[in-house]
Formats: C-alpha cells, structure tokens, sequence
C-alpha cells in the first residue's frame, strides 16, 4: 500500500476516534450545561411565556450586539434579553423581549434601567410599552418617544437589530 | 520514577525552570482560585496525553506525529473544557478564553514530544502527573503572592459550588496597602521574575555543590 495512504488512514482513524469521544462526552455535558445557562434566566422568562419551555440559543447574536442571551421558546416563538446604553452611560438599560413565532413582539419586561426620571424613563412605562412596542411585526420599527429621544432611539436601534436577528432565525 | 516526578518541581518546573506554558501563567495566576482550577485542568490533560501518546508510541508514523499528538491534545481539552463547563461553571467563567488554550500550551506538547514517545506508559504518566502538578506549584505560587498584594487577602471556595468558601482570610492590616496593579499584567511579570530569579539561583546552588562533589 501506498505510504502516504496509509498516513492518511492513520490520521483519519485518530480524528474519528477523537470525534466519537467528543460526540459522547457532549451528549452527557449539554443537558446540563444548558440548564444552568436557563436556571439563571428562568425567573423572567416565566413571566413573558408562563409555564413554556426554554431551549437556549446558544451563539445567537445580532449585528449591533444587543443580545446578550437568547431563547427558543417551544410553540410559542422567541426571547431575547439586550443590553443597551441610553442617556445613563454607567447603567445599561436591559430588556427581556418576547416574540412570537412570526416575530411579532408579544411581551417586554424592562429587567434593569436607571435612565432620568421623568424624561427617559417614561419609555419604560407599561402605557407606553405598550403602544409604541407590543404587537409591532419584524417589518415596523418600534416607536421613538418625544421628550425621551436619546433613550427611545438607543432602544429603538436595539430592538430593530434585534428584530433582524430574530427573522434570520424563523429564515 | 520517583524522580521523574521530583524533577517537574524544582529542576525542571515547566514554568519557572523550563519557561514552558509562561502565556496562561501569567494571564491565569490572578487568585488561587483560578491557579488551582487552571493547575488541575493541565494536569489531568497532561495525564492522559501522555499515557494517550505513549500508547500508540509504537504504530504512529513519524511524519505525522505532531498533528496526531495535536488531535489528542485538542480532544482532551474539549471534553475538559465541557465537563468544566457543566459542573464547575463559575471556574468556567473565570477561567474563560484560557481553559480552550490549554491546547496550545506548550507544556503538554512538549512532553508528549519529549518524553512519552520515546517512554512506556506508566513512565508517562507519572511525569504527566509531575509536570502537572510542577505547573500547578508554580501558578499557586504566583496567585498567593499576587492575591495577597492585590486584595489583601486569600479566598478558596468549592470549584463545584461557589458559595461554599473551603478557606478565606483576610488581613486587616494589609487591606489599606493593597496594590492593585498586581491583579493586572504588570504584577504578573513582577512576580513572576522574582520566582524565576529564585529558582534560578536554587538550581545554580545544588549544580556548584555537585561539582564539588565530584571533585
């Protein structure tokens, strides 16, 4: 036989052993791994999709790096937790957004914001979430809010990058 | 092989005597926390690379014995870094881009190269577990010096369980003295040179006295 197939043979029986090991090791560890990566989230997503379950997507991330986490929810669509920085540059405003399976937004729950009292925390108002981002489809652009520019135009730009992400995944 | 083990202590420490592995040393030796759980991961790697390549010493072909010690390495640190991952995600987290590049580190191809494919297996790994504990010394060595300027103080917790501190102290008397730069690069390199400068005058001592031995 010809060296160099033997080599050839030699190194694909090595990589193949290698894969299988790993292949093996992964199956045990992924369970588990996920579901710390959920335990640390669940508290909210619960409150988005009561009673649903989770699978982490793990590696899913928009263009302008929002999403710090995001999540299948099974039947019911999509969560993803973002991270962005409005008019209080030491606090990041962090977002918990669900979606449904057509990538309309059905829930926002505001997880941490500190942004200036009665000028850019009026975004976060339930009122106010509730007209300028529930029920808008992956084409609508979320609302701006006058009076609160700079932190409804850093959400707007999050959320919208979010939405991309969140069409790419549905394909 | 008593002394096989011996010599990754003090004469040939990976990392104060060989200068192997120096890049996640210096990167990793932050606390104690993260020396041990680094030390710990490199040496089981070292173990079972050894044994691994001292096994098959005799049917791998020569021409390509790098990329298949290199794929044995690279699936050992894949199911470390995925058990780590699973049961120990805080040391996970602190070890982070680190506990991946064990795969590069050169102690473990260096052995591999050097020692367990010209050894049989049982050689091997004992002197895995030699180099690996050899390297676990030395990064304890540089975190205890470097927490202790930095913080103030010395905390251990369960790499299972983070809130379970094994042992903690802190010394009051030093907390208004800490000196935060050694958490960062520049006390890695402090502290390292001192070690390596000590360890250097210990390995010159013990070779002048067996010369005179000799003579």
């Amino acid at each position: 036989m010809n060296k160099t197939v033997k080599l050839v043979i030699f190194l694909g029986i090595i990589a193949a052993l290698s894969g299988l090991l790993i292949g093996a090791v992964n199956s045990v560890t992924e369970p588990i791994i996920n579901e710390r990566l959920l335990a640390s989230e669940r508290e909210n997503l619960e409150v988005l999709f009561p009673g649903a379950e989770f699978v982490p997507l793990e590696g899913a991330s928009d263009e302008g790096g929002y999403v710090q986490s995001a999540f299948e929810v099974s039947g019911e669509g999509y969560a993803a937790r973002i991270e962005t920085t409005g008019y209080n540059s030491s606090t990041p405003i962090q977002l918990l957004i669900g979606f449904d399976q057509e990538g309309t937004i059905t829930g926002m729950m505001v997880i941490q914001e500190q942004e200036t009292d009665g000028f850019g925390s009026k975004v976060f108002e339930q009122s106010n979430i509730d007209t300028a981002y529930i029920g808008k489809t992956l084409e609508e652009q979320v609302d701006l809010l006058s009076g609160a520019t700079v932190t409804s135009s850093a959400v707007q730009a999050a959320v919208t990058s979010t939405q991309a992400m969140i069409a790419e995944l549905i394909g | 092989m008593w002394q096989n083990f011996k010599n990754g202590f003090i004469k040939e420490n990976p990392v104060f005597g060989l200068y192997l592995g120096l890049c996640s040393s210096l990167a990793i030796s932050t606390s104690l926390n993260n020396a041990i759980g680094m030390g710990m991961c490199v040496t089981i790697v070292l173990i079972f690379s050894n044994v691994l390549v001292s096994a098959i010493r005799k049917i791998t072909p020569d021409e390509i014995r790098i990329p298949v010690y290199i794929v044995i390495i690279a699936t050992l640190v894949s199911i470390v870094e995925m058990i780590v991952h699973a049961f120990m995600p805080e040391l996970y987290d602190s070890l982070g881009v680190f506990l991946g590049l064990i795969v590069v580190n050169c102690i473990i191809l260096g052995r591999a190269e050097a020692f367990a494919s010209k050894n049989p297996i049982g050689a091997s790994a004992i002197d895995g577990l030699g180099m690996g504990l050899g390297y676990t010394f030395a990064l304890v060595l540089i975190s205890v010096v470097r927490e202790l300027i930095a913080t103030g103080g010395i905390a251990f917790y369960n790499p299972f369980d983070a809130t379970q501190i094994i042992f903690g102290f802190n010394i009051e008397a030093l907390a208004p003295y800490t000196v935060s730069l050694f958490s960062g690069s520049v006390g890695a390199f402090l502290t390292f040179s001192c070690f390596a400068a000590l360890f250097a005058f210990i390995k010159q001592r013990s070779a002048k006295k067996e010369k005179e031995a000799k003579k």
